[in-house]
């Protein structure tokens, strides 16, 4: 049976933008370096599986090759990246990239954290306290299942 | 022992060696015996200049052609081409006929110069050649200035002795003798104008030689500033030379004996004095010429820097500033004589600059009280007199004017000698009201002095008389024409009246210095006494020079007979018979007469009784002639007013448009970066999400416009 190659592309190019997508987010959005790292392994994840999505269609291996490329380097690099990352945790004794400003320009001041305001300790829902008044209200028999007017 | 050639090349070439070593060598090797080189070569180049004179003098000179009535002298010139220094293949265009036109000169067949058609000279090339000259006029030039040097050099052994700038000094001068002697030397106008350059950059060197001084600074860059406006006028003259006679040559370019190129000045010019060029264009030259040489002599409208050239040490003010640089104005005259003697015009321009200069310089000598000012003024009154001699356009003029440059330069380098003696001894004091009966400290120099003032003053027989006479004889002359003959008489008297005031502020200086109770300045200190050997010895053979030169030149005849062969004075005519022989005696007796009062005048005023200064300085104040005197006629202050003041005026604005305008334009160009970069710089704040999300940004940015273009 015939697959349809076009569709199958497509699958593929949305679920890799998808990867790269998650990948940029996180990557803007986290300051710990090792999901800084993560993130970016995500976004590369995406850009290979496209790559290899697009190599099917054209039937050329080159987009295949290219991702084994990517695989390799992208293992060289978790180590060095990783490697890095504990030597600059030993040093500054966190994982927060602002921490390690140190090549802006001289006169620009540094980045300062202030933080996410603390959230206030949760409360218990202060429910309205009505007297009860009158009385309970008669649903018809035929109601209880479905009321129209609700 | 050598021919003419050779010691015409070995003249300049000995001093230029001595120069050159004396620059590698001085400052380290030689040090306090720089002389030793230089005054070598200028004792070697003064024999050969006396050798090459005895040469031209036999070839040239009086007793070739005994028995000739008529006085037509046979020009005598001898040439050495080295090598050609440029040349431009058919340079010269004839001007077109009608260029040089005026309505009042009809003759202009004449006005263009080269006789014949100036078609001959089309296409001819440009060529400077390194060409030295021998004749009559350059040989006395150049045993002057090699005399005087030599002497001169001998004498700064003594007043420079001990200077840090010693080996500089003598390079300087070694310079100037090789500029000054190729100066009388060459024979095109081209290089005439170079050494001309080169001696005036030899006299701003030389004053400026305490150059840690300001004033003397200041006088150097004067006397340059000043010089320029009379090089200007001389350039120009070249310019028109050129133009109007398609050659810069002096002398003829021959082929075997056949004139193939002729010269301004040459042996066929001055068998033809046709070819000079006349009229409109031949004035102009001349005035222009005389523009350079007044600039050069310090004559009158350009005078102001002699007397502050007296910053520079005393004997440079001796050799150049009296003796021989200055003169080379006089010697530009003489030899453009021809064209001098084809205007008129110029040659009275000439006349009335020099009798004026003469009388002016002299009126403002009486009153000044520096030493070597009065002697400078002296100097340039004394110029103005050669002027007028020149002026006249005789062959008498010339020569009277040659022999006055002669004695003049040994009398007033003699002048000027003592009185670097005297401020030698006095501490550098020149103020005559401040010195006085010096002549029991300084015997040598007073006696030398004494002699000099009365070369300078003109008492018979000293050199001084001779030579002035022949300058009054000369302007007393009888001209051709009425107009011309009062003009010339005028100038006469003027030059009569200079004769009595020389005298009179000589002797002033004189008796104030020398005679009357000492007065020593403590500047002097311990060492008031006489100066040593090396200055004494120049000074007493100066002053036997100035007792003989005069009389052995006047009696023998023989500097009058030997440059009418110079072919500049050839054409002017010859020496009437009358005049050489005895003179004028009766001129001369009135000539000595008004010296004589001069003299009886200082003796009474600064001499004789006291009181006799209370009428002499009342009535020269009632005139206004002491205010004029003794601010010397108002030149500086005219010119501070007149060319100063809104050159600076005109110098500070273009500053200021240069510091705010340009300036201001290239700062821009500087600032614009870094205010961009200032722009920039807080996006830099280290934070790497926000490099991320730039990066982001800018790939979104670039996606779009691609999709929407």
């Amino acid at each position: 049976m015939a697959v349809d190659e076009s569709a199958l592309l497509n699958g593929y190019l949305v679920v890799g933008a998808m990867l790269f997508g998650l990948g940029l987010v996180g990557f803007l959005s986290r300051r710990n370096m090792i999901l800084m790292f993560l993130a970016a392994e995500m976004m590369l994840q995406g850009v290979s599986l496209s790559l290899t999505a697009w190599g099917r269609y054209h039937n050329d291996f080159g987009g295949q090759m290219l991702v084994l490329f990517i695989i390799a380097v992208a293992a060289c690099e978790a180590a060095i990246a990783l490697a890095m990352i504990l030597m600059l945790f030993q040093q500054g004794g966190s994982l927060d990239i602002a921490v390690w400003d140190e090549l802006r320009e001289a006169n620009v001041p540094a980045y300062v954290d202030h933080g996410i305001p603390e959230e206030l300790p949760a409360q218990p829902p202060a429910w309205p306290k009505l007297t009860p008044a009158g009385t309970a209200p008669e649903i018809p028999r035929e109601q209880t299942d479905y009321r129209p007017h609700v | 022992m050598f021919d003419v050639p050779a010691l015409a090349i070995l003249i300049p070439a000995l001093p230029l060696a001595a120069t050159l070593a004396t620059a590698a060598l001085g400052r380290h090797v030689l040090r306090q015996r720089s002389h030793v080189p230089v005054i070598t070569a200028l004792g070697l180049a003064f024999l050969a200049s006396t050798a090459l004179l005895v040469q031209v003098y036999r070839e040239a000179g009086p007793g070739q052609d005994p028995g000739k009535s008529t006085r037509q002298e046979i020009p005598y010139e001898r040439i050495v081409t080295l090598w050609t220094w440029a040349s431009v293949p058919g340079a010269y265009e004839s001007a077109p006929k009608d260029r040089f036109k005026t309505s009042e000169v009809p003759e202009t067949s004449e006005v263009l110069g080269p006789a014949g058609s100036s078609a001959d000279y089309e296409g001819r090339d440009l060529r400077v050649a390194v060409t030295l000259r021998a004749d009559p006029l350059s040989a006395v030039m150049l045993v002057t200035v090699t005399l005087v040097s030599l002497v001169v050099a001998i004498y700064s052994v003594g007043y420079m002795h001990g200077d840090p700038g010693y080996w500089r000094f003598f390079t300087y001068i070694g310079l100037f003798v090789f500029s000054m002697t190729m100066l009388v030397s060459v024979s095109n106008f081209a290089l005439l104008y170079v050494f001309w350059e080169g001696v005036g950059l030899c006299s701003y060197l030389l004053i400026g030689f305490w150059f840690q001084k300001p004033e003397a600074a200041a006088a150097g860059k004067k006397a340059f500033l000043v010089n320029r406006v009379g090089d200007f006028g001389f350039a120009l003259a070249v310019f028109l030379i050129w133009i109007a006679y398609g050659t810069l040559d002096f002398h003829d370019t021959m082929t075997g004996s056949v004139v193939t190129s002729r010269g301004v000045l040459g042996q066929a010019a001055a068998s033809d004095a046709a070819r000079v060029a006349g009229g409109a264009v031949g004035t102009a030259i001349c005035l222009l010429l005389l523009l350079g040489a007044c600039g050069k002599s310090a004559q009158l409208p350009l005078h102001v820097w002699l007397p502050d050239a007296m910053e520079g040490p005393t004997p440079v003010s001796a050799l150049i500033h009296a003796a021989t640089m200055v003169t080379a104005g006089v010697y530009l005259v003489a030899r453009c004589a021809p064209l001098f003697a084809a205007s008129p015009d110029a040659l009275h321009a000439v006349a009335a600059v020099g009798g004026l200069t003469a009388l002016v310089a002299a009126v403002i000598a009486i009153t000044q009280n520096d030493l070597k000012r009065i002697l400078a003024y002296s100097t340039i009154s004394q110029l103005g007199y050669m002027f007028l001699a020149l002026g006249t356009g005789t062959a008498l003029g010339v020569v009277a004017a040659m022999f006055h440059l002669v004695t003049h330069a040994f009398f007033k380098g003699l002048l000027f000698l003592g009185a670097g003696s005297v401020m030698h001894a006095m501490g550098g004091v020149v103020d005559i009201r401040r010195l006085g009966g010096l002549r029991r400290r300084l015997p040598v120099t007073c006696w030398t002095y004494l002699l000099g003032s009365l070369a300078l003053a003109g008492v018979i027989p000293m050199a001084g008389f001779w030579s002035k006479d022949a300058i009054l004889a000369a302007v007393n002359a009888p001209s051709p024409s009425a107009a011309a003959s009062a003009f010339y008489h005028c100038l006469f008297w003027v030059a009569m009246a200079t004769a009595g005031l020389t005298a009179f502020y000589t002797f002033r200086a004189f008796f104030l210095v020398f005679t009357g109770p000492e007065r020593i300045p403590p500047e002097a200190g311990g060492h008031a006494r006489e100066s040593s050997l090396w200055m004494t010895l120049p000074l007493v053979f100066l002053a036997l020079a100035s007792i003989d030169v005069g009389m052995h030149l006047q009696w023998t005849g023989s500097l009058r007979e030997f440059l009418a062969r110079a072919p500049s004075i050839v054409s002017l005519g010859g020496i009437p018979h009358a005049a050489e022989a005895e003179g004028d005696w009766t001129l001369a007796g009135v000539s000595t007469a008004v010296v004589l009062l001069g003299i009886a005048l200082a003796w009474l005023v600064y001499r004789g009784a006291p009181a006799s200064q209370r009428w002499l300085v009342p009535l020269m104040e009632a005139t206004g002639l002491y205010r004029l005197s003794s601010n010397k006629f108002y030149f500086d202050q005219a010119y501070r007013g007149l060319v100063v003041r809104p050159l600076e005026r005109l110098a500070r604005t273009a500053a200021s448009f240069d510091h705010w305008l340009i300036d201001g334009l290239v700062d821009l160009i500087g600032t614009a970066p870094r205010g961009m970069g200032a722009l920039l710089r807080p996006l830099q704040g280290g934070l790497v999400q926000f490099y991320a999300v730039a990066m982001v940004v800018g790939l979104v940015v670039l996606l779009g416009a691609l999709l929407i273009f």
